[in-house]
């Protein structure tokens, strides 16, 4: 080894100044690996000759048959008030492993389990287990189920989480400060009030952290970035004024060309981004073509409500649904595109027949001045950083659909994405950050310590075992109850808290379905979320900006008068996904 | 020639406030500077993020409707102008009344239906631009 460093060294004195760096590569790559090869082998388990320690493995469940992690188990020698050996289950899957010491007495042994909100178990092991472990062997337990006990700390973070819907749901408090009280309540009332009465206990830091889903948080933090610099160019707007131009004056040909544009942007990218965009210019054709804006704005937030449910990342509900059911971005595109688009036909039919007065006016025509206005309203901003954008975008969408195929996280692929437009589209790091929402991140971290709260606590046990008593074991009705009461829940509160906390619940009532179909409950959540937000004036982010920007132009909407137009579209469209969704799995073959 | 500033909009509600606005115009010999203020504050309101240039747009939008309040104005024999300005619209009126020394500020009545500017909130406004800067001050 010595001869191969001095003849090394001799190589790099002898190398100019370029290969010399090269030479030092390699030279510090061969030490590395002689170093590696000195090390000492890790023993493989079993081979070390001592032996294999009587051990015992195990999983412990809660009613529903959903792992329970963090849970203690202490093996104990009866008459013994010290544990033998101690392990704590997994947060996964509930699986645990405690080994014991080499030599056993012949006493008998038990195990405890704790777990806060639980009830305490007490297991004793069998002549035979213990025989076996005796032998040095390790035995495998049955499946331990807990029972949920309502704890102070039950109350509290109930309370916390209702608080929280309705602080948001009567604009007392800005969403990201709401959930964040929330959050701070748990926190406070398990740590201050925990150390008084333990039963207060509801959630340590260190469980809430492992609540805070970071691939939701990477996946919408990249998803701002390129949504932020793709907006920029005006691309809405300019294919906005092309479905005017190409209409010629046609109003329903408008409206059809601007619900599939809506759609498909709210669908590839976020839909308050799209509405954002559209609706501003939208109102100025309608104008031009002397329209009631409302005519073909309220069709496109429609649209983009619908739409936004096709891909994984149209829509935050369908970001986290496929977060938390593993549901990848081909899978949302099989199983809920054919549905969207069906749905789509059945909107614009249903505002072909409610706008129909409006839509058989005769196009007013502008002046020049206006039209001039119109075009220059939606010009494209920058044409080359607009084709280096679609370009990235484009290889990212390949990269989503491939990702199943290649394992590849559709965070790391928005993150790819994201860091491909900061180099190469738009360096300006610091302009490009300011499209980061932050508070929208804080909002997300908060609202997931505040659903693993009521996680934890087990309310979520509770509403599942309720709701699987409902449904009584028919699939097919347990998902029409869900769709149904995801979509008029979805008018009244905002659907992202709400679907986060419906998540644990469905994944619940997922464990034992037909292996084929586990995640039709999930798609369900995804259509009645989404759909609902046609429903109410306040149902949706879009309707908010969309309302906004109309009240900005003159054009105010009541919720009543949403109402009229949005509650029957919600209801077509909400049954057309119900039977779209019944149609692909219970029709289908899996 | 004298200035009259009028905050206008796009419809119903807004097309009287222009037409008496125009009408006054005549009678005064004036010319017609009509404001829009684009505020975005609405979107405090959404729960999701807003990685949009939200005022930039609803900018572009006023732009437009001040370019039909213009035409109107002007086929109705009113020389006429517009302005876009941002942020609070008390703020935006005063500042721009001040800066383009208008004679007069014109407001429309608010719609029956649910309105940014309700009335209350005009009349005090009405009476901090006569007493702040000495500018008449009326809702139409």
């Amino acid at each position: 080894m010595l001869d191969l460093i001095r003849s090394l060294r001799r190589a790099v004195r002898r190398a100019g100044p370029l290969s010399r760096h090269f030479n030092i590569i390699i030279l510090v790559s061969v030490l590395f690996l002689w170093l590696c090869a000195r090390l000492p082998a890790v023993p493989a388990a079993g081979q070390d000759g001592e032996g294999v320690a009587p051990s015992i493995a195990g999983r412990v469940l809660d009613s529903q048959g959903g792992p329970v992690g963090d849970a203690e188990v202490f093996v104990y020698v009866d008459g013994q008030d010290e544990p033998i050996a101690e392990s704590i289950s997994h947060f996964e899957d509930g699986t645990f492993l405690a080994e014991l010491p080499g030599h056993l007495s012949r006493a008998t042994l038990h195990l405890e389990i704790k777990r806060p909100h639980f009830e305490d178990k007490t297991l004793s092991l069998s002549v035979e287990d213990q025989a076996d472990l005796r032998d040095g062997n390790t035995i495998r337990l049955l499946d331990i189920v807990l029972t949920r006990r309502v704890t102070l700390g039950f109350w509290v973070a109930t309370l916390s989480f209702v608080g929280v819907l309705l602080l948001m749901a009567f604009e007392r408090l800005h969403n990201t400060t709401a959930t964040l009280l929330g959050a701070s309540v748990i926190l406070a009332v398990s740590y201050i009030g925990g150390a008084f009465f333990p039963g207060a206990h509801i959630i340590s830091f260190e469980e809430a952290i492992k609540h805070i889903d970071f691939e939701v948080i990477f996946l919408v933090m990249s998803m701002m970035i390129v949504v932020g610099i793709l907006e920029g160019t005006g691309i809405f707007q300019w294919m906005a004024f092309m479905a005017y131009r190409l209409s010629r004056g046609r109003p329903i040909i408008l409206v059809i060309i601007l619900v599939v544009i809506t759609s498909v942007a709210s669908a590839l990218l976020d839909n308050v981004t799209t509405m954002l965009l559209m609706a501003p210019i939208s109102l100025q054709i309608a104008l031009a073509l002397n329209l009631d804006p409302l005519a073909l704005v309220i069709p496109e937030l429609m649209a983009s409500n619908v739409g936004g449910i096709s891909t994984l990342i149209g829509t935050p509900t369908n970001i986290l649904i496929g977060s938390y059911a593993d549901i990848g971005f081909n899978d949302f595109l099989i199983n809920l595109t054919p549905g969207v688009a069906i749905a789509l036909v059945v909107l614009v039919l249903y505002v072909r027949w409610v706008y129909r007065a409006e839509y058989r006016k005769i196009a007013g025509g502008i002046s020049p001045t206006l039209y001039a206005k119109l075009e220059d309203n939606a010009q494209i901003k920058d044409p080359a950083k607009l084709r280096k954008g679609l370009i990235v975008f484009a290889v990212m969408l390949v990269l989503f659909v491939a990702g199943d195929a290649l394992h590849l996280n559709p965070a790391v692929t928005s993150l790819l994405g994201a860091t491909a437009f900061l180099v190469w589209v738009d360096t300006d790091i610091e302009r490009m950050l300011e499209h980061v929402d932050w508070t929208t991140l804080v909002f997300f971290m908060a609202l997931f310590i505040a659903v693993g709260a009521i996680q934890e606590v087990g309310l979520v046990s509770f509403i599942a075992d309720f709701l699987a008593g409902v449904t009584a074991g028919q699939p097919v009705m347990g998902l029409i109850i869900l769709v149904w009461a995801s979509a008029f829940i979805s008018t009244a509160i905002a659907n992202i808290p709400f679907t986060a906390a419906m998540l644990p619940v469905i994944g619940f009532l997922s464990v034992g379905l037909d292996p084929g179909h586990t995640k039709y409950l999930f798609y369900g959540l995804s259509v009645g979320s989404a759909m609902g937000g046609n429903g109410s004036l306040i149902g949706s982010s879009p309707n908010v900006v969309a309302a906004g920007i109309l009240e900005r132009a003159g054009y105010p909407i009541t919720y009543a008068k949403f109402l009229r137009v949005g509650m029957p579209a919600m209801l077509l469209t909400v049954l057309t996904g119900i039977l779209w969704l019944l149609f692909r799995f219970f029709v289908i073959p899996a | 020639m004298s200035i009259i500033l009028c905050a206008t909009r796009g419809g119903e509600a807004s097309l009287r406030t222009q037409t008496r606005a125009i009408a006054i115009a005549k009678e005064r010999g004036a010319s017609l500077l009509y404001i829009f203020v684009a505020d975005a504050r609405f979107i405090h309101n959404v729960s999701e993020a807003i990685v949009v240039d939200a005022e930039t747009e609803i900018e572009h939008m006023g732009e437009f409707l001040l370019l039909m309040a213009k035409e109107r104005a002007e086929q109705a024999g009113v020389a006429a102008e517009y302005v876009v300005a941002r942020g609070n619209f008390a703020e935006a009126m005063k500042q721009t009344a001040r800066e383009r020394r208008v004679d007069l500020v014109i407001f429309g009545s608010p719609g029956e239906e649910s309105s940014v500017t309700q009335l209350k909130f005009l009349e005090t406004l009405c009476q901090d631009i006569t007493g702040e800067l000495g500018i008449e001050a009326v809702i139409v």
